[in-house]
C-alpha cells in the first residue's frame, strides 16, 4: 500500500493495512539538513528539503507544513524574531496593534506582498513535487483571530473583544479576506489538504460561543473555498477540551489533530465513539513525553490511542502538536515503529 | 455592607469603571479601604479563581476581571498604606527563559494578589539569575516559575539550582507550574509545591505564608 492509499484509506474509514503515522515533525527537521532555525523558517529549499527528508528517513505517511505560527502576521507588517534555536515569534514589544485604534488600520493586503506567505506557498509547491503524489502534502493555516493575536498580543486582544467588539470583528474580518486568497493559492500548488489552526476554539481559551462569534463564521468561510476546489479541510488544535461539535458545524474537516480529550467527551474511548464515524481522529501522543519520561511511557502512550482509536480506521497516529523541536528523534522513530507493529490491522 | 457587594459584582464582571466608582463611592460612605479589601475585592477573586477552574469562565472574563481589581487596588493603595495594612507576603513571579507564553503566569499572578500577597511580575524569558536577583532585592519568601514549553522546563532546574548556589534556597519556597510540568517533575528538580491551576497556587502560596 502506498502512503497515499495508507491515508485516504483510513480517510474514508476503511481499515488500511496499519494505522498510517506522522509524528509533526516540524522545527526540528531542520537537524537533518542542518540548518538553523532561521534558515529554515525563511528559505523555502532548506525548510522543503527537510521536511521532505523528514518523512523520507523516518517513513511517515504524510507531510503537514507547520513552520511557525508568524507567517501569516508578517502579511501586515508585523516584526517577527528568528532566535537562533526556537521558532520564529512576533516581537511584542513592537506590535502592529499597540492601541484599540489601531484596529482600524487592518485592511485586507495582497499576500504576495508577504515574503513568509511566499515562502510557505514555494514551500508547499516544492514538497507537491517530491511527494509526486506518493505521500500526502497537507498545508497549514493559522486562523484569522489568531493572525490577528499576532498582531496585537494575546492577553491584549481578549481584553479587546470586551471593550471593541466590533473593532476586533471587522479587523478580523480583513485578515480573512486575505487568507482566502492565500488559502487559494495554496490550493494552487496542488496540496492535498488545508489545516486551518483554531488555536482560540478550547476551553484553554475562550466560551464557544465567543469562539463562534468571532472566528467560527470567518474559517467557516475559509473551509468552504477548499471544499468548493475539492480540497480536504483539517483542523488542529493542541488547547484541553477543544470544541469538536462547534469547529465540525462550520467547517466539515475531514480530520482534526487533537491532544486533549475535547469538551464534550469525558475520554478519548467516548470521542471515539461519538465521533469516530464522522471524522477522522489524528493524534494525541503528548509532545512533551519525547523530550521527558521513559520509552516505554511513551510507547504505552502509541498503544493506547492504537487501542483507542484505531478500529474501522479513521485514526492516524500522531503527536498532539508539534514534536519538540530541540529533541533528538529516538522517539518519532518508535511511534512509526509502533505503527507498523502494534498498528496492524488484521484482514 | 451592600456596597462591597457591589464592588464584588463588578470585579467579578469585569466591568473596571463601575469597580472604581463603587470603591469611591464606599469610601465616601465611610467605609474603610481594609474592608472593601477584604469583603469585596478578595473575596470577588476567588469566585473569579474557581468560576475559572470550573471552565464557568475563560481566559478573556479573567482578564478583565484582573484589571478592574486592578484598578480598584490603585484607589486603595495609598490608604492601605496609610492605615498599615501589609501584605501578607512577597512573591516574585516569571515566565522562565526562552519561553513566551505569559497567560497562565498573569493570572497566577492575579489570584496570588487576590489572596493578598505582594507580587513582583518579571515578565516572560526571565533567567534563573533574574528570579534570585529580584527575590533578594524584594526579600520575597515565594519564587513562582511558569513554563509551557517542554524546552524551557529544564530551566526550572536551574533556578532551584542559582537559589542553591547564592546561599537563597532556605529564604524561598519555589512554586512551579505551567502545562506540561508535572507534580513528580516538581520533586525531581527539587522545588518546593507544584499547582495545576491559578486557584490553587493562589490557596497554596497563601498557606505557605500565613504558616511561615
Ligand atoms: C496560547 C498559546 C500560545 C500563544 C501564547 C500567547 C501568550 N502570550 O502566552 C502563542 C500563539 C504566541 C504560542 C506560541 C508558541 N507555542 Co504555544 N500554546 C498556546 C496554548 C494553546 C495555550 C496556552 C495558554 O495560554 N493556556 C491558558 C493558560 C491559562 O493556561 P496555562 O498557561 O497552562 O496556565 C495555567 C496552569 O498551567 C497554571 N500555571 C501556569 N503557570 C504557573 C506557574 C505556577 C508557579 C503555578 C503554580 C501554576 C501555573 O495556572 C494557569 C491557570 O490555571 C498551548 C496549548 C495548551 N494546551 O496549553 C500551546 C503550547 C504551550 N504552545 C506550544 C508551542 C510548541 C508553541 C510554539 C513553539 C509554537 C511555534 N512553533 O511557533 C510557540 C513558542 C513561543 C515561545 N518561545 O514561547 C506547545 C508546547 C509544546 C511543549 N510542551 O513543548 C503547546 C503546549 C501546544 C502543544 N500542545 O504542543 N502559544
Amino acid at each position: 500500500m502506498t502512503k497515499m492509499e495508507r491515508v485516504v484509506e483510513s480517510l474514508f474509514h476503511r481499515e488500511p493495512d496499519r494505522v498510517p503515522v506522522y509524528p509533526i515533525l516540524a522545527g526540528v527537521t531542520r537537524n537533518l539538513v542542518g540548518a538553523s532555525y532561521e534558515k529554515w523558517a525563511t528559505d523555502a529549499e532548506t525548510c522543503a528539503n527537510a521536511l521532505y527528508k523528514a518523512a523520507k528517513d523516518f517513513d511517515l505517511d504524510c507531510i503537514v507544513t507547520l513552520i511557525d505560527l508568524s507567517i501569516e502576521c508578517d502579511a501586515w507588517g508585523q516584526e517577527i524574531v528568528y532566535p537562533a534555536d526556537q521558532a520564529a515569534h512576533p516581537n511584542y514589544d513592537n506590535c502592529v496593534i499597540k492601541n484599540t485604534d489601531d484596529y482600524a488600520k487592518i485592511k485586507k493586503v495582497d499576500y504576495r506582498t508577504s515574503k513568509r506567505m511566499m515562502m510557505h506557498i514555494d514551500v508547499c509547491k516544492r514538497l507537491v513535487e517530491m511527494a509526486n503524489g506518493e505521500l500526502p502534502v497537507v498545508t497549514f493555516v493559522f486562523g484569522p483571530l489568531g493572525v490577528l493575536s499576532m498582531l496585537r498580543n494575546q492577553a491584549d486582544m481578549y481584553m479587546d473583544i470586551y471593550d471593541v467588539p466590533g473593532e476586533v470583528k471587522n479587523a478580523a474580518r480583513e485578515i480573512n479576506e486575505t487568507l482566502k486568497e492565500y488559502t487559494n493559492a495554496l490550493i494552487d500548488t496542488g496540496v492535498n489538504a488545508v489545516m486551518l489552526d483554531t488555536l482560540f476554539a478550547s476551553a484553554s481559551i475562550m466560551s464557544p460561543s465567543m469562539w463562534m462569534e468571532f472566528e467560527g463564521g470567518l474559517v467557516r468561510e475559509l473551509a468552504d473555498i477548499c471544499h468548493d476546489r475539492g480540497t480536504l479541510v483539517m483542523i488542529h488544535n493542541c488547547g484541553e477540551k477543544i470544541y469538536f461539535k462547534e469547529q465540525i458545524e462550520t467547517m466539515r474537516p475531514c480530520a482534526i489533530s487533537f491532544l486533549h480529550v475535547p469538551a464534550d467527551c469525558k475520554d478519548f474511548a467516548e470521542c471515539k465513539e461519538k465521533y469516530g464515524d464522522k471524522i477522522t481522529l489524528i493524534g494525541c501522543v503528548t509532545p512533551a513525553l519525547a523530550e521527558i519520561g521513559t520509552d516505554e511511557e511513551w510507547d504505552e502512550q502509541c498503544k493506547f490511542f492504537i487501542d483507542t482509536f484505531k478500529k474501522g480506521g479513521g485514526f492516524m497516529l500522531a503527536t498532539g502538536c508539534e514534536y519538540p523541536s530541540g529533541t533528538d528523534l529516538t522517539r518519532a522513530k518508535r511511534m512509526v515503529e509502533l505503527a507498523k507493529t502494534y498498528g496492524k490491522y488484521e484482514k | 455592607m451592600s456596597k462591597c457587594n457591589d464592588i464584588s459584582l463588578a470585579v467579578q464582571k469585569g466591568k473596571k469603571n463601575d469597580a472604581v466608582t463603587f470603591v469611591q463611592e464606599a469610601l465616601s460612605e465611610g467605609i474603610k479601604a481594609e474592608q472593601i479589601l477584604t469583603e469585596g475585592l478578595l473575596p470577588a477573586m476567588d469566585i473569579v479563581g474557581q468560576k475559572f477552574t470550573a471552565n464557568e469562565i475563560y481566559v478573556p472574563e479573567m482578564l478583565i476581571a484582573a484589571r478592574a481589581m486592578n484598578a480598584a487596588m490603585e484607589i486603595l493603595k495609598p490608604m492601605l498604606v496609610d492605615a498599615g495594612v501589609k501584605p501578607i507576603g512577597r512573591a516574585v513571579i516569571g515566565t522562565v527563559k526562552g519561553d513566551l507564553h505569559d497567560i497562565g503566569k498573569n493570572l497566577v499572578r492575579l489570584m496570588l494578589e487576590g489572596k493578598g500577597i505582594e507580587v513582583f511580575d518579571l515578565g516572560v524569558d526571565v533567567s534563573a539569575e533574574q528570579f534570585a536577583d529580584a527575590a533578594a532585592e524584594h526579600d520575597a519568601t515565594i519564587v513562582a516559575c511558569s513554563a509551557l514549553l517542554t524546552t524551557t522546563m529544564t530551566e526550572m532546574k536551574r533556578v532551584v539550582e542559582v537559589f542553591v548556589e547564592r546561599g537563597l534556597r532556605d529564604k524561598v519556597k519555589i512554586m512551579v507550574g505551567g502545562a506540561p510540568i508535572t507534580e513528580a517533575f516538581c520533586k525531581e528538580i527539587g522545588a518546593d509545591y507544584y499547582t495545576a491551576d491559578a486557584a490553587s497556587a493562589g490557596d497554596v502560596a497563601r498557606n505557605i505564608l500565613v504558616s511561615a
